[in-house]
């Protein structure tokens, strides 16, 4: 039985349907991100596992127990909020305390769990000092200890790293990932930073206008993912439409595209069908013969180069390793048969 | 710093800070001086400690400072108990909140004379609450209400005046905590009592003070309500003062009025100091 069970969770704000029917088993010990664009529900799906949200159907389990209708405070989840949300007038060592003062834990325990915390979060130093003499990756790291003291089942993560500039946002982010791993803890991370999400979790759900686009590992994600708004949102891919010609019965199909008829692995799709394909920038093949193009813009990207190029009037993105083309170069390019990505039907 | 930047400074501040401790240093220095038989406006003016002791030894001072603090402390204390469930229930704007809101300090624009009458209509003898009382019938007859023995009706108009600016000050301390603050505290565990002991009461304790020190100062130096729905076995340090005033005793007047000064000094600072202490209790 997984950690966490959530079935058929549906929200609506009036009109307004925030979540529609998602469905998500994350095991013990898993990082599961919510990804989606602003707006998606990823947050809302997120306050409804923490109870500060109830939904209007369906049902979440927490470690087999129905928490539907639990509040907040009798959940066995631990939230760390995007604003930090530090007790401004408590020092580090009262702010990592307060939740286990609330559990009514002896003196020796509470002592005990803040320093094993305030240790492993290199806090030590900054115990007695309040949040406003502290730096924003620490506050970052007393917010996480706050929770971590917990022990909760399920530890929540509402956009961590969003206030913290990006050097210290990687740090942290690998900080966050070790910590996880150490405590074994049941982990769902809400982002809309994509990189942040495939470089972090075991599964990532993309999240799109209230619905579960996709939930999969980072990399099935990248290379095989299930809609064009999966295959655009991560990543950058560039997504056409195709109509399948013929299938050679040896595991090939044609497709007819708008840059010429394109060999695709066969996924089934019968002939006349016509979809959308979806295929990434790194993966043009630059200088293989098949698909000519022109480029009409280049940004030398330092280990790879990013080139805009016109195709048939319509444009792509590709990406090379080169560093010898320029604008308004003609180059040619080939795809290979198992970078073509079939996505949902079109119409 | 220079003494010319000095200078430069004082010069500066003197158009209002110096106007205001003019003001305010010329009222305290005529009232000490009085006190002490100086300015006398009846007669000769000689320094005295006489007329100090005189009141002092009264037994009717004694009971207008024992009464006066009753009623600010209490006054101070029951606005601010109920304006502070308003004001956590206003937090957040919902549909007719800014009506509630409005109605709730709807007592501001009340002259409190105006409220003293009111309240009078209502609780006198053939009044609104005696008609309700007995047509309910929960009372077999009418009740005299007016001037009680333990100044109840003063405490309600006070209440009555006072909640709505303990309110004011309140709504803007309590709107300053952010959501994400309480939701971690309800996160980690915490329910609504203690939601308040140790989040909301001690990051609003700078407002509550502001409340409780302006409403005990006001309803220590009352003079209005009490006159009108006071008790009238005792009187407040207003009443004292101006009776003392009435009868041309400007100097006891001079004493009363610089005890009421001292008073509200000292009571305030003791209140600030009580309210930190509950309020701000860490985690203990």
């Amino acid at each position: 039985m997984g950690a966490i069970r959530i079935s058929g969770v549906t929200k609506s704000f009036g009109e307004f349907q925030a979540l529609s029917s998602i469905s998500l088993e994350v095991a013990q010990g898993e990082f599961v991100t919510l990804l989606g664009p602003s707006g998606c529900g990823k947050t809302t799906l997120l306050k409804i596992i923490s109870g500060f949200i109830e939904p209007t159907d369906g049902q979440i389990e927490i470690g087999g127990e129905n928490v539907t209708r639990l509040p907040p405070e009798q959940r066995d989840t631990a939230l760390c909020f995007q604003s930090y949300a530090l007790f401004p007038h408590l020092t580090v060592r009262e702010n990592l305390e307060f939740g286990l003062r609330q559990k009514k834990l002896g003196r020796d325990e509470i002592a005990s769990r803040v320093r094993d915390v305030s240790t492993k979060l290199e806090l030590a130093a900054q115990m007695d000092k309040l949040p406003n003499q502290l730096s924003g990756g620490q506050q970052q790291r007393v917010s996480l200890g706050r929770a971590l003291v917990m022990r909760p089942s399920v530890i929540l993560f509402d956009e961590p790293l969003s206030n913290l500039d990006a050097k210290l946002r990687d740090q942290v982010r690998i900080e966050i990932r070790r910590i996880q791993k150490d405590y074994d803890l049941t982990a769902i991370y809400v982002t809309h930073d994509q990189a942040e999400a495939l470089a972090m979790s075991d599964r990532v759900v993309v999240l799109n206008q209230g619905r579960a686009e996709q939930i999969d590992t980072p990399e099935r994600l990248y290379a095989a993912p299930a809609t064009s708004f999966v295959a655009d949102f991560i990543g950058s891919a560039n997504v056409m439409e195709g109509t399948v010609l013929s299938a050679d019965g040896a595991g090939l199909c044609t497709v007819e595209t708008p840059i010429g008829v394109l060999e695709a692995k066969d996924a089934g799709v019968p002939p006349g069908a016509i979809r959308r394909l979806s295929w990434r920038p790194e993966k043009a093949q630059i200088g293989e013969p098949g698909l000519t193009a022109t480029v009409t813009h280049r940004a030398f990207q330092g280990h790879f180069t990013d080139l805009t190029v016109d195709t048939g009037g319509t444009l792509y993105r590709v990406q090379t390793g080169r560093d010898d083309i320029r604008e308004g170069d003609g180059i040619t390019f080939a795809l290979r048969p198992a970078d073509i990505v079939f996505l949902e039907a079109v119409g | 710093m220079t003494l010319r930047r000095a200078a430069t400074i004082l010069l500066l501040l003197m158009p209002g800070l110096g106007l205001i401790l003019a003001l305010i240093g010329a009222v305290v220095y005529i009232a000490v001086a009085q006190s002490f038989g100086l300015y006398s406006l009846m007669g000769e003016s000689a320094f005295s400690l006489a007329f100090w002791s005189d009141t002092m030894g009264k037994k009717a001072f004694d009971k207008a400072v024992r009464y006066s603090i009753y009623v600010g402390v209490l006054s101070a204390i029951f606005s601010v108990i109920l304006a502070y469930p308003l004001a956590i229930w206003l937090r957040k704007p919902f549909a007719g909140s800014v009506t509630i809101g409005a109605v709730l300090k709807a007592p501001l624009l009340v002259h409190g004379l105006v409220a003293a009458f009111l309240y009078i209509n209502i609780i006198s003898y053939n009044g609104l609450l005696n008609q309700v009382m007995q047509g309910l019938g929960i009372w077999d007859g009418p009740k005299r209400l007016q001037n009680d023995r333990n100044a109840i009706g003063v405490l309600i108009l006070q209440t009555w005046k006072n909640m709505p600016f303990a309110l004011l000050l309140l709504t803007g301390a309590v709107q300053a905590i952010s959501d994400d603050v309480l939701d971690a505290a309800r996160d980690l565990g915490a329910g609504s009592w203690a939601r308040f002991r140790k989040v909301i009461a001690p990051l609003t304790v700078s407002g509550l003070q502001a409340a409780m020190v302006i409403i005990f100062i006001g309803a220590l130096a009352d003079f209005s309500f009490q006159t009108i729905a006071g008790p009238t076995n005792r009187q407040s340090l207003a009443q004292l003062m101006v009776n003392f005033k009435g009868r041309g005793d400007w100097h006891s007047a001079a004493v009363v009025g610089v005890s009421m000064m001292a008073i509200a000094l000292i009571g305030s600072a003791l209140l600030a100091v009580a309210a930190r202490m509950i309020m701000r209790g860490r985690l203990k």
